[in-house]
């Protein structure tokens, strides 16, 4: 594969992709590029705030409300975990427990601890528990 | 790795083949003791699926409190299952704890295993990425 890039000022941000067929690894890497455009919307005190997935670090499901967690801030939003997986479907974003999407982007390491739980360590020094049987899908990632 | 996908699609082919044979034999012969034993163990298969799929889903244990749950519970359910289709006496219903613990002991040191495998992986890749 060879990327080709080039500076056109003026010009809005273009992804040219040729391919001499139409393969899986062709759709995987236009959904992910189609990702980096896709925004949340949420709140925060009652202001609607549209949020980036790339400045996402994890949603998770607390009492049926989700929340999405940047590096600093929480927001609230108005969708649920399965609307968030089909929306982020070949994105960064993964399931990591019932409870809890990640972005991988931001996933330093993965730990196996003393009592064998499994624990994700995100840059912003955030750690989140991995559930064993999601895994495989955040291995799928890379 | 192309020997786990020659299992996997071993397993497949195996299991499409019992279903091919048994649906003929079903048509032309009814259910005969074979086909019955065949279709339970297709049975407690799926009941034992679906539970540890609540297990897994709903529950966050330890690897070793989890696996020693499970035990209990699956044996509880191959007992029950087996006095009800008459695999299991009263003399010899011990025996489904055996069964499962072998079944049991085989997962946990493939799931170890696996698990650290793709720990592995997914932390290599991450260093390979920091580095680029």
């Amino acid at each position: 594969m060879q990327i080709i890039t080039r500076q056109e000022p003026g010009k809005p941000l273009t992804v040219t992709i040729e391919y001499p067929e139409y393969t899986e690894s062709v759709r995987g890497i236009i959904k992910r590029i189609e990702s980096l455009d896709i925004r949340f919307s949420a709140f925060s005190d009652d202001r609607r705030m549209h949020i980036a997935m790339s400045d996402v670090y994890y949603l998770e499901n607390v009492d049926r409300k989700v929340f999405l967690y940047t590096g600093d801030d929480v927001y609230r939003l108005d969708a649920s975990m399965q609307e968030i997986g089909k929306i982020t479907e070949d994105s960064d974003l993964v399931r990591i427990s019932r409870t809890c999407i990640m972005n991988t982007s931001h996933l330093t390491e993965i730990k196996q601890l003393k009592n064998s739980r499994l624990e994700a360590m995100l840059d912003n020094g955030e750690r989140l528990i991995v559930s064993r049987k999601y895994l495989r899908d955040i291995k799928r990632r890379f | 790795m192309p020997v786990r996908k020659i299992l996997k699609d071993t397993c497949i082919l195996a299991a499409l083949m019992i279903l091919a044979v048994f649906t003929l034999s079903i048509i032309w012969s009814g259910i005969t003791a074979e086909i019955s034993l065949v279709l339970a163990l297709f049975g407690l298969a799926l009941i034992i699926t679906v539970v540890n799929f609540l297990f897994d889903e709903y529950l966050s244990l330890t690897i070793v409190v989890s696996y020693i749950i499970k035990y209990f519970v699956f044996s509880g359910i191959v007992m029950l299952f087996g006095f009800i289709v008459g695999w299991f006496f009263p003399s010899n219903f011990w025996m489904a704890f055996i069964y499962v613990g072998v079944v049991l002991a085989l997962a946990f040191v493939i799931d170890a295993f696996t698990v650290k495998r793709d720990i592995g992986y997914i932390n290599e890749h991450i260093r390979k990425g920091n580095e680029q």
